[in-house]
């Protein structure tokens, strides 16, 4: 490392972008490019860090991998921040295992966070346990054992493990508190916060009442049968019947837990599964065809009896039956509920799943996505939506511990 | 240009990393401590005991060397003369490379001057800062030191890192100390008998070197 290059590390490493900036803005060779791109990131010019983190990384020598790989590092932290998430991971794979070789810890474990977040952005849950387990044991410097727990706190709040997830937030707290990086405090207290608010609401016969996550969760694990509104499915424990893409049989479960104990005459479920006040007798045999799906559905559950007038359900095992909503009413809360399970919707799905139009529910999201509650990734029919994660994440303060400090 | 064929270095001993210090940038020897340059200041350290003796707070981004009353310190893109009793600076002269600088001597009257990525050593006047001539190595220039007549050079790519011995007319170069994997040299010195002393750069140490039997005159 030159002169220069040391001291704008140094101004850099002080949290001075702009005098590391002043330094070596008219210098192109690969270590100026990098540290020019890194000072970009944390000013908050990501499109033109990752420009320069690029240039810098083609730059370095073939003697200089583990400098380049720091770069392919960086610039994949520069493109999660972006929200950028379509680049090649076999590049991060590379520079994984080439930030090993060297023997550079601290990189490899940033990276394989890096790669563990961009799972979780995509919606894929399993994934990114996957890759946190790989992280394992490890010893992580503070700011990064910060952003592991959050993200280990997102993947429980979605599998509804909110112990685990306090757990996981308190230690992020602590580890943040260590790192003493502020915005990263914030943005826990904040993933805290949330756990407080009302997550849905429980209906009853004297009104609804709401419950936070982890009343949810206890419901659940009280045995009882959940006809769940918020993520369109019947749930008893461990047990569960997605029907988000089955709407005619999760109105009519829906129609059947909300009467239970008591039945359902029949006109009664074809007006809601329907939308006919006028049955016919098609209407009548195309119940009966549902019904039948359903109860071949639900058997692991509950049992659908026909009774004189109508059907009723009844659980297995003398559970009770109650049915959970979204914690208010209308098509965004609907949709937030749908999306909190962390898969990657397509419109016409969700549209499918709460029974209206996919205009109605693009216009909905589209007002979400501004307020920053859910994403969008991909373009055109490949476009999917997720909920947005509980904290946002403060990408560009943890990049100067990947300075190419060689 | 010739190429020698490479032995291993001996380290002997191992200092530091000094307190609050993240990198050894420079390194020079006084004929009784060793002086590492640590980014924000200048640390005098006893060989015997590794302690720190003395400290001057002074900018210190690369080479450091000593003419036998000053110390010599590559800040930025310049080189401060530094008075090493108060660390007043007494004057300053450009760096050659324009901050692309690293590595410093004191011999016969002048400066040497490595300059890192482009692989070249100026010989500089210390009190205009006139380059007089230039040597080009085929390596990344990390450290320089003159001992007995013969120039080194500390050089420092990726993984690789060498002691050169360069013949100070041709650049060719003609004995060569191998490094251990990963671990780098920024700053070279001799203590003018039979040591090295090597900046590791970010891992924050000092390292002593033995020089090579052959070319010492003890």
């Amino acid at each position: 490392m030159d002169s220069l290059i040391a001291a704008s590390a140094r101004a850099l490493a002080a949290g001075d972008a702009l005098s590391a900036l002043k330094r070596i803005s008219l210098r192109d060779d690969p270590p100026a490019l990098a540290l020019r791109g890194i000072a970009m990131a944390q000013l908050g010019e990501l499109p033109r860090s990752r420009e320069l983190l690029r240039r810098a990384a083609r730059a370095f020598g073939r003697h200089e991998e583990l400098a380049r790989a720091r770069c392919v590092v960086a610039e994949a932290e520069v493109a999660l921040a972006m929200r950028e998430l379509g680049t090649a991971p076999r590049t991060l794979q590379a520079a994984v295992a080439s930030l090993e070789a060297h023997g550079d810890q601290a990189n490899a474990l940033h990276a394989r966070l890096i790669d563990a977040r961009r799972h979780l952005l995509l919606g894929r849950l399993a994934d990114t346990a996957d890759a946190l387990q790989a992280l394992e044991g490890r010893a992580l410097p503070p700011a990064l054992r910060a952003v592991a727990e959050l993200v280990s706190a997102e993947i429980a709040l979605r599998w509804l493990h909110t112990r685990d997830a306090q757990a996981a937030l308190e230690r992020a707290r602590a580890a943040a508190e260590r790192a003493d990086v502020p915005a990263l405090v914030g943005e826990i207290a904040e993933a805290r916060a949330a756990l407080d608010q009302p997550a849905a609401r429980r209906r009853g016969p004297d009104g609804d009442q709401p419950l936070r996550l982890d009343e949810v969760e206890a419901l659940f694990d009280s045995g009882a049968l959940v006809l769940d509104a918020c993520r369109h499915g019947l749930r008893a424990g461990e047990t569960g019947l997605p029907l988000a893409r089955r709407p005619v049989l999760f109105a009519l479960a829906c129609a059947l837990a909300e009467a239970w104990p008591r039945d359902v005459p029949r006109d009664a479920l074809i007006a809601r599964a329907f939308r006919t006040r006028h049955p016919d007798e098609t209407h009548r045999a195309r119940l009966r065809v549902e019904i039948g799906r359903l109860r071949k559905l639900a058997a692991p559950l509950a049992r659908i009896e026909a009774t004189a007038s109508g059907f009723a359900l009844r659980p297995l095992g003398e559970r009770p039956v109650v049915v959970l909503v979204p914690p208010i009413e209308g098509e965004q809360a609907s949709l937030q509920a749908l999306l909190a399970d962390g898969a990657a919707w397509s419109t016409s799905a969700l549209a499918l799943a709460l029974d209206t139009s996919q205009r109605t529910v693009q216009r909905a999201l589209t007002e979400l996505a501004a307020a920053g509650r859910v994403r969008a990734i991909g373009r055109a029919r490949a476009q999917r939506w997720l909920a947005a994660p509980i904290a946002g994440f403060t990408t560009t303060l943890l990049l100067p511990s990947t300075l190419p400090l060689t | 240009m010739n190429t020698a064929p490479a032995r291993p270095a001996e380290i002997v001993r191992e200092y530091g990393p000094f307190d609050g210090a993240t990198a050894v940038h420079g390194v020079t020897h006084d004929g009784e401590h060793v002086w590492a340059a640590v980014g924000t200041r200048i640390l005098a350290i006893e060989p015997a005991s590794g302690t720190v003796k003395r400290s001057l707070d002074a900018p210190s981004d690369a080479g450091t060397a000593f003419d036998g009353r000053h110390l010599y310190q590559i800040a930025e893109s310049r080189i401060d003369k530094i008075d090493p009793t108060t660390g007043h600076v007494l004057a300053s002269i450009p760096a050659p490379g324009q901050g692309g600088d690293s590595g410093l001597a004191w011999a016969e009257g002048s400066l040497w001057v490595g300059q890192y990525r482009d692989r070249k050593i100026h010989q500089i006047d210390p009190e205009t800062g006139r380059v007089i001539r230039t040597i080009e190595s085929n390596r990344f220039v990390t450290g320089v030191t003159w001992v007995d007549g013969e120039l080194w050079h500390g050089t420092w790519e990726g993984d690789e890192s060498e002691l050169r011995r360069i013949d100070p007319h041709s650049g060719a170069v003609q004995e060569r100390l191998q490094m251990p994997p990963g671990v780098g040299v920024s700053g070279l010195e001799s203590d003018g008998a039979g040591l090295f002393y090597c900046g590791g750069g970010g891992s924050g140490k000092l390292r002593a070197v033995k020089r090579p039997k052959a070319s010492t005159t003890a």
